[in-house]
């Protein structure tokens, strides 16, 4: 009885432990902005991941999609901001100041 | 690389469609640079106002907006600079020529509306922002002592030559030779 009860125990375990290495935790990852430049420029995360755009750059940048599904809002030199991917799909986006500024972020499943 | 003074001015005359002014000395010192760098953004910034006080073009606007932001950006650390380094930058014959020229485009371009004045305001934003580039990397880099101040013009000349590559693509938007 007590023998069946630790196996049990021990199955619930694995079970959490397997579900724990397919669901990964999510990633951040970093985009640094410098002489009008996103680097890098593609970038490929999973859903739920995290990309935080930082500004090297004396001048204000965004980080905005094409039509502007998100956007970082304003970055003064230093500052960062910091989306959260769920949909997977490939989304391109610019500066809105500086519009030849082009990025491409490619969220798998 | 570097550029003789003598020869510059008339250049930002040429741009302006103005008389060549009398310079007297070829090399400019540090606060003579800090100087003629600032006046060159503050004009740019002026440039920009008109443009949003007359243009209705989305793209002429925008890139009006960019240059206040920007060259308002780089002069706000421009004086951080001199404040940290407790020194008051010397005007000179380039700044006034630059000044000076400025104010006969600004008399030039309020006369104009419409197509007319976009395509004024772009041309000369592209032709500015060359000759500044020009001047800028050829002369007040290779000619600046100062380490922070070399650092601060290298990061200028960045963002100068990006809004250099932006008013060529809004002057071939415009389309002003049809």
């Amino acid at each position: 009885m007590i023998g069946s009860a630790l196996l049990g125990a021990a199955m619930i375990t694995a079970l959490f432990t397997l579900g724990a290495s397919a669901n990964e935790p999510n990633v951040s990852h970093q985009v640094v902005i410098e002489k009008f430049k996103f680097i890098p420029a593609t970038l490929t995360v999973k859903a739920g991941d995290t990309v935080e755009w930082i500004n090297r750059d004396i001048v204000p940048h965004t980080a905005t999609e094409d039509k502007r599904a998100w956007d970082t809002k304003n970055l003064n030199k230093g500052q960062a901001g910091v989306i959260t991917f769920s949909s997977p799909g490939e989304q391109s986006y610019i500066c809105r100041f500086h519009p030849n500024m082009k990025g491409i972020i490619t969220v798998t499943e | 690389m570097s550029i003789n003074l003598k020869k510059l001015i008339p250049l930002i005359f040429a741009v302006s469609f103005m008389s060549t002014p009398t310079f007297a000395g070829d090399k400019m010192n540090d606060l003579e640079i800090a100087h003629s760098a600032y006046t060159a953004g503050t004009i740019d910034i002026r440039y920009a106002h008109l443009a949003l006080g007359i243009s209705e073009n989305k793209n002429v606007r925008d890139f009006a907006q960019t240059m206040i932001r920007d060259h308002g950006a780089v002069n706000d650390q421009a004086v951080a600079l001199i404040t940290k380094l407790k020194v008051t930058p010397q005007d000179n014959d380039l700044s006034k020529a630059l000044v000076k020229g400025a104010a006969q485009k600004r008399a030039q371009f309020i006369k104009l509306n419409g197509k007319a004045f976009d395509c004024a305001y772009a041309t000369n934003e592209l032709g500015y922002h060359k000759v500044v580039n020009k001047t800028v990397e050829g002369n007040f880099i290779p000619n600046v002592t100062v380490a922070p101040l070399k650092s601060l013009l290298q990061d200028a000349l960045a963002t100068f030559k990006a809004h250099e590559g932006h008013a060529e693509r809004m002057v071939t938007a415009l389309k002003c030779s049809n």
